[in-house]
């Protein structure tokens, strides 16, 4: 398993498409966000000399658009061995099956967030120095492993496992409608799993493990008399998905990410058992 | 004949899986206009869903059809030998992808103008010029496609280039619309409405601006040694 | 169809030298090309085909020099071309693919395409698989219809790389036969690793390595280069280390080795008939 996760790992890495696309990609970011990316701060009142909360801004502009750059730069990957006709090659390995899914999926997702990691991780090391705030850059570490980390893990799996139950082209399609849909749609506009506890992209982290409170009330939140949350919206379906952010939600959270990762995967597993047999 | 012969071989090519979005889009259309006020959808909102549907969603099958023109051929090799140029095949193929989605959005829009949506589509042009709600983003994302694929020679790559230009315009929808000389190049100025007599200027800028992606993808797509090539994995 | 390449150069992006100055004559008929991998075969067979461009010299096919592009389409009509990976499309038949592949070769008349796609069918043995999809072929299946694709329109130039990889003892003989059938009035030419396949066909052959022409000439001047050289010797113990083992049977408590080396690698040694691959080897070895 450590073998195929170097191995895919160096693939990945190698690849100059990788870093042209995220290249284009990150640098229209920040033209187009000019002002926010550069204070940090969204909305107005957001304080941005607080690390914390630059961090997570920060996580939360890079998590907009980039994760459908790297779930299509992933998307291929699984579906290339058959391009390729080493199925065969790699099955005659000693490393069985399960072990090479599981080093190829993290080997791959570790190397396409590397540029991920380095425009969120560059962000920070620039904010500790302009804002003579080095324990920013712990902030940023903290961020990223409990709110980045395991979306991207299972953005990875479904953008691995996705072209073997389909055609790409359709994958394709199918994740970026997905991703708008369910990750960016605001929920009062038509049912969908933004902000709930299935989204990727949602805030439970920020609000339930890092306090992060935008300085205004958001205006669609159900709220309490005294203070505002992340959680229920108002007027909107399925909201049964979207409990009061708290702790024990935000661990929660992290857990469901990684249970729907494994799920993604134990089902790209069988449905290879059932191909092979 | 032959050329008859050649589109019905690249649409068996294509395999049925392929050619399922567009149509299923359509069913979409169909069950919300069927179905979309039952459902408790205000008037004003399903309207809206129809023309994002139309004017967003069949140009991101199109992009995405021709991002995915080249770095999947299997038969590449054999087929950069024969006569007819390359560049042909793939504009062949790229005209049963992009010809089978506009047919299924002339469906769509033939649908809701018997139905009557159409005249509840924000922004929407009447008439033969109304088509182009969706025919000119969905040339321009196609031609994007086109070039991204042929300069990056990697569908993985183009793709996402294609999918993030797609998202870009629709989440900072404000952005094109704050300003003037953005407001020529918005995909979807229908959707998130645009002043009355910039509509037409703007689909006219962006079939120009799809020939210009289009002329410069022309060279790359008859180099045979770099389609050849690849993409380095 | 003569080829006549005159200090033909590829270079790829990197620095790499595929081909140095390489100056080759190929005659009508048919015609082998050897060498090991990375001697630059299939660098050249891809410029012949019209994929890539040399970075210097000349290619002439049959009096068309292929750098311009009438010349690269003039050779492209009367080439078939079997390459060493040929991908299909799954989702076809083959009697699809194989019509496809004729329309795009330019044979419009559908009685023409539905006979020759018949007798190539016929001839790779697929009659009974043609209206099964490419997606259930086995490896050589495959071969066998890439062979077939590459002789539907009655190539003058037929160029095939390593096209018998795959295929069972049966078929090779079998395709072999064809090769040398269609040679007559074609130019076919066969690169390959395989020395058997090129001692089985070809009267005349090249051998490349590392970019550059090492041989040509005919199969016996080849065969020549390893006369007084070769060796047999049976032996309990392991394989002396003067010389280069081609070969090694085991035989009763030991071991019968073939070996190459300029003198006697043992006492016991004995000479041996030279074969074409002996020739082959021993080539290398000079130029190693």
């Amino acid at each position: 398993m450590i073998a195929t996760f170097r191995y895919e790992f160096l693939m990945q890495i190698r690849r100059p498409v990788l870093w042209i696309v995220y290249g284009l990609t990150f640098a229209v970011i920040v033209v187009t966000f000019g002002q926010p990316y550069a204070e940090l701060s969204m909305g107005a009142g957001v304080d941005r000399h607080d690390p914390t909360t630059a961090m997570i801004v920060s996580a939360d502009l890079l998590m907009l658009l980039l994760p459908i750059v790297y779930g299509c730069l992933l998307a291929d990957r699984l579906i290339r061995d058959r391009r390729l006709g080493v199925v065969g090659v790699l099955d005659a390995t000693p490393t069985g099956h399960t072990s090479r899914l599981i080093g190829k999926y993290l080997g791959t997702c570790a190397a396409t967030a590397v540029p991920f990691a380095l425009a969120y991780f560059g962000r920070a090391v620039a904010y500790a120095i302009t804002e003579g705030e080095p324990s920013a850059l712990g902030w940023a570490v903290a961020v990223f492993v409990t709110t980045t980390v395991p979306a991207l893990l299972f953005v990875g799996a479904l953008a691995l496992a996705g072209p073997l139950l389909m055609p790409p082209m359709l994958f394709q399609v199918l994740f970026v409608v997905y991703w708008f849909w369910g990750n960016l749609i605001p929920p009062r506009m038509m049912p969908t799993l933004a902000d709930s506890i299935l989204s990727p992209n949602s805030r439970y982290v920020a609000y339930g493990l890092f306090g992060y409170r935008p300085a205004q009330q958001p205006p669609d939140v159900l709220v309490a008399p005294d203070y505002y949350t992340y959680g229920p919206v108002s007027e909107a379906a399925l909201n049964f998905l979207r409990p009061e952010a708290g702790v024990a939600v935000a661990l929660l959270w992290i857990g469901v990410m990684l249970v729907l990762a494994v799920s993604v995967l134990s089902l790209a597993r069988l449905h290879a058992i059932r191909t092979e047999s | 004949m032959r050329s008859l012969g050649l589109w019905s071989h690249e649409m068996k090519r294509a395999g049925p899986a392929a050619l399922l979005a567009p149509p299923a889009l359509v069913l979409l259309v169909v069950f919300l206009v069927a179905f979309g006020t039952r459902l408790g959808s205000r008037e004003g909102n399903t309207a809206w869903f129809l023309m994002t549907i139309l004017e967003t969603g069949i140009p991101l099958l199109a992009g995405i059809a021709a991002a995915s023109l080249i770095g999947r051929d299997r038969a590449v090799e054999l087929q950069l030998t024969l006569p007819v140029g390359y560049r042909a095949t793939l504009l062949r193929r790229l005209g049963v992808m992009v010809g089978w989605t506009a047919l299924c959005a002339l469906v769509v829009s033939a649908l809701l103008v018997v139905t009557g949506w159409w005249d509840l589509l924000p922004a929407a042009s009447h008439g033969l010029a109304g088509q182009l709600a969706w025919l000119s983003p969905m040339l321009w994302l196609t031609a994007l496609g086109l070039l991204v694929a042929a300069a990056l020679r990697s569908a993985a790559a183009a793709t996402a280039i294609v999918s993030f230009v797609w998202l870009f315009e629709q989440m900072l929808a404000h952005l094109f619309q704050e300003n003037p000389m953005l407001r020529l190049f918005h995909m979807f100025a229908t959707t998130y409405g645009t002043a009355p007599d910039e509509w037409l200027p703007n689909r006219l800028t962006l079939l120009a601006t799809a020939l210009l992606l289009a002329a410069a993808a022309w060279p790359l797509l008859g180099d045979a040694e770099r389609t050849l090539g690849g993409e380095k994995e | 169809m003569r080829i006549e390449i005159s200090r033909l150069t590829k270079t790829y992006r990197g620095g790499v030298h595929a081909l140095d100055g390489l100056d080759l004559d190929v005659p009508t008929g048919m015609y082998g090309l050897l060498g090991s991998n990375g001697a630059g075969k299939t660098t050249l067979i891809r410029i012949l085909a019209g994929l890539l461009k040399p970075t210097s010299g000349t290619v002439h096919i049959g009096g068309h020099d292929i750098a311009t592009t009438a010349g690269r389409l003039a050779v492209q009509r009367t080439l078939g071309y079997l390459p060493q990976d040929l991908g299909v499309y799954p989702d076809l038949t083959a009697r699809q693919f194989l019509d496809y592949i004729a329309l795009l070769k330019g044979i419009d008349s559908r009685t023409t395409r539905r006979r020759r796609i018949g007798e190539f069918l016929e001839v790779v043995a697929l009659t009974q698989d043609a209206d099964r999809r490419l997606k259930g072929f086995s490896g050589g299946m495959l071969r066998r219809v890439g062979i077939a694709q590459a002789l539907l329109a009655d190539p003058r130039l037929l160029i095939v790389d390593e096209p018998t990889t795959g295929l069972d003892p049966e078929e090779r003989i079998r395709f072999r036969t064809l090769l040398s059938q269609l040679a007559g009035e074609r130019t076919v030419l066969l690169s390959t690793h395989i020395v058997e396949d090129v001692a089985q066909t070809c009267r005349l052959l090249a051998v490349l390595a590392k970019g550059r022409l090492a041989f040509t000439g005919n199969v016996g001047e080849l065969v020549s280069q390893a006369d007084h050289r070769v060796w047999t010797l049976t032996t309990p113990g392991p394989a002396p280390s003067h010389g280069r083992v081609v070969a090694a049977v085991p035989e009763g408590t030991g071991m019968r080795y073939r070996l190459i080396a300029p003198t006697a690698p043992d006492p016991y040694a004995r000479p041996a008939e030279p074969t074409l691959e002996d020739g082959y080897l021993a080539l290398m070895e000079t130029g190693r």
